[in-house]
């Protein structure tokens, strides 16, 4: 196993940096699209993709006012665009910008790639009228995000076939920046989606106060039980893994190594494989929702962001399970309206996320005071909770309010398109993460000798205890709820 | 840490649990059991408009 040197408060610190960047990337993003309420179309040029059968066709711009460009033409200027906006969030974060740079650009052509694939109408279509009107006779099914799960795949490939390939790539391999600048960008959507049924959105709002709950209070004594009593890992290992299985993995046993005063070693192998394992689940957890949970949409949504660690991976297995059991309800005659179940996935992760400072200062107080006391020992502050808050649910949140208020004061027929815009970068940034996600997912280390205890306290916590509570309880909150009707 | 230390170190002799652990993983769970029962019946008089 190779050296590992980053220390939790530089961790911290880059967490906090890219936060900050994510926030200002996302609120920008809303705010130039927004420009088209009152002046003019300054974001309409984004790339979009149908499902095709003749690729020359697939891609355009979003909004008409650019068709001149074409397709190739709207690609470039996508892809010029991020790699500015994202090399100078480069640089804020303190990288090696042309090294970012040039690694970007071969992220964005693979990952944009991984999902015209998916568009493609033999894996995208769903109803037998979308496979007629595409002249297919048969299809994968999959979904027009289908190229989500591509992206994944060909990051995994990557990953464990070609691994200099994958750390050549590492500058531009960031899926915390990019899902956090998709949740900032995803408020406004959401905001937008729930002003049209408030009532609802608000009942959904209080069930979701039930996952933390589950989360920090249930989830997280049974997996350290687990832990240290069935697998007899020490304190030091076992609280951050049990962070990393019962909260939102990579930030949450950063968070807790530190709160313990965990050597810096330990959290960044908890987080390994919180990623290996989030990835595993994305492959997996959206098809058994739709498989089996598709008469209940929003319980198959509170149980991908309950049951999926990561924010990354369990926001984007939220857009996943959307349009599996959104297809799968359209070919039975049911048409519910598109952003309901990702909205509960989200907001349900976003729950979860924000009692992460208030956590490691609960734990930092118990280890200071009462396990680890060392007579000038540092003791657990207060402040702790601020310093470990994740920032960038403060951009989620204006995003979110702005969006509403819009939407409730009025904004009239052009907020829709607007949001829209922004919500195509919200797709772009869901694409990086993917690829992302996969190209930091080496099995190979599963096999490494060591590795294995962790894995099986994990394997044993994740699915054979924290899935099903999960379910159990998204269907005690959830049950019955359906998403409006499209229309 | 190298791979020989990693392997070491999770094949040491298990800790003991301590009260404070015990008494942490116990007030967890049953706050947080108290608390679901309490949102379950909150959830139930407060019906999705």
């Amino acid at each position: 196993m190779t050296e590992i040197t980053l220390s939790p408060a530089a961790s911290a610190s880059r967490r906090l940096g890219e936060d900050g960047v994510s926030v200002i990337v996302g609120v920008g993003v809303l705010i130039l699209a927004l420009v088209s309420l009152v002046g003019p179309d300054l974001l309409g040029w984004v790339v979009t993709t149908s499902v095709w059968t003749d690729p020359a066709k697939a891609l355009g711009a979003l909004s008409k006012t650019y068709a001149d460009l074409g397709g190739i033409g709207a690609l470039a200027a996508t892809y010029v665009a991020l790699l500015a906006v994202l090399s100078a969030g480069a640089a804020a974060l303190g990288a090696n910008v042309g090294k970012f740079a040039i690694a970007f650009t071969v992220v964005f052509v693979i990952a944009y790639a991984s999902w015209f694939v998916g568009s493609w109408a033999y894996l995208a279509t769903v109803t037998p009228a979308d496979q007629a009107k595409f002249g297919v006779s048969w299809s994968l099914r999959l979904t027009n995000e289908g190229g989500f799960i591509v992206a994944l795949i060909v990051g995994l490939i990557i990953a464990n076939f070609f691994p200099r390939f994958a750390d050549w790539l590492k500058e531009a391999i960031r899926p915390e920046l990019y899902i956090k600048i998709a949740i900032v960008l995803l408020g406004a959507f959401i905001a937008v989606t729930a002003a049209s049924k408030l009532n609802l959105a608000s009942s959904l709002l209080l069930r979701g106060v039930a996952a933390i709950v589950e989360a920090y209070l249930i989830y997280w004594a049974v997996v350290y039980f687990i832990a240290r009593k069935w697998f007899g890992f020490s304190r030091e290992w076992a609280a951050p893994l049990a962070s990393g299985v019962s909260i939102c993995g990579v930030a949450a046993s950063i968070a807790t190594g530190g709160a313990i005063r965990a050597r810096p070693q330990v959290p960044v192998l908890v987080s390994s494989l919180v990623v290996i394992f989030a990835v595993v689940e994305v492959l997996i957890l959206p098809f058994l929702a739709q498989a089996f949970l598709s008469d209940h949409p929003l319980v198959a949504a509170a149980w991908i962001g309950l049951a999926v660690k990561t924010d990354g991976a369990a926001v984007a297995a939220g857009g996943i399970t959307e349009s599996l059991v959104l297809a799968k309800a359209a070919a039975a005659g049911v048409n519910y309206a598109p952003g309901w179940l990702l909205a509960v996935t989200a907001t349900v992760k976003v729950f979860i996320d924000i009692f992460i400072g208030v956590w490691a200062f609960i734990l930092a107080y118990i280890w200071t005071n009462h396990i680890n006391v060392k007579p000038d020992g540092e003791k657990a502050k207060a402040s702790e909770i601020w310093e470990r808050f994740p920032k960038f649910v403060l951009g989620f949140v204006a995003t979110f309010v702005v969006g509403l208020i819009l939407a409730l004061g009025g904004a009239g027929p052009k907020l829709a398109p607007a949001v829209g815009e922004a919500n195509t970068f919200r797709v772009i940034f869901f694409i990086l993460t993917f690829f992302s996600i996969g190209v930091l997912s080496d099995f190979r280390k599963l096999w490494r000798e060591g590795f294995g205890k962790l894995a099986a306290v994990y394997l044993v916590s994740l699915f054979g205890f924290v899935i099903w509570v999960g379910l159990i309880i998204s269907w005690l909150f959830f049950a019955g709820i359906k998403p409006p009707l499209a229309g | 840490m190298s791979e020989q230390e990693l392997r070491d170190e999770l094949k040491a002799p298990a800790e003991p649990l301590l009260p404070i652990e015990k008494k942490l993983i116990g007030w967890s769970l049953g706050i947080g059991v108290a608390l679901l029962v309490l949102l379950v019946i909150v959830n139930h008089f407060l019906p999705v408009s």
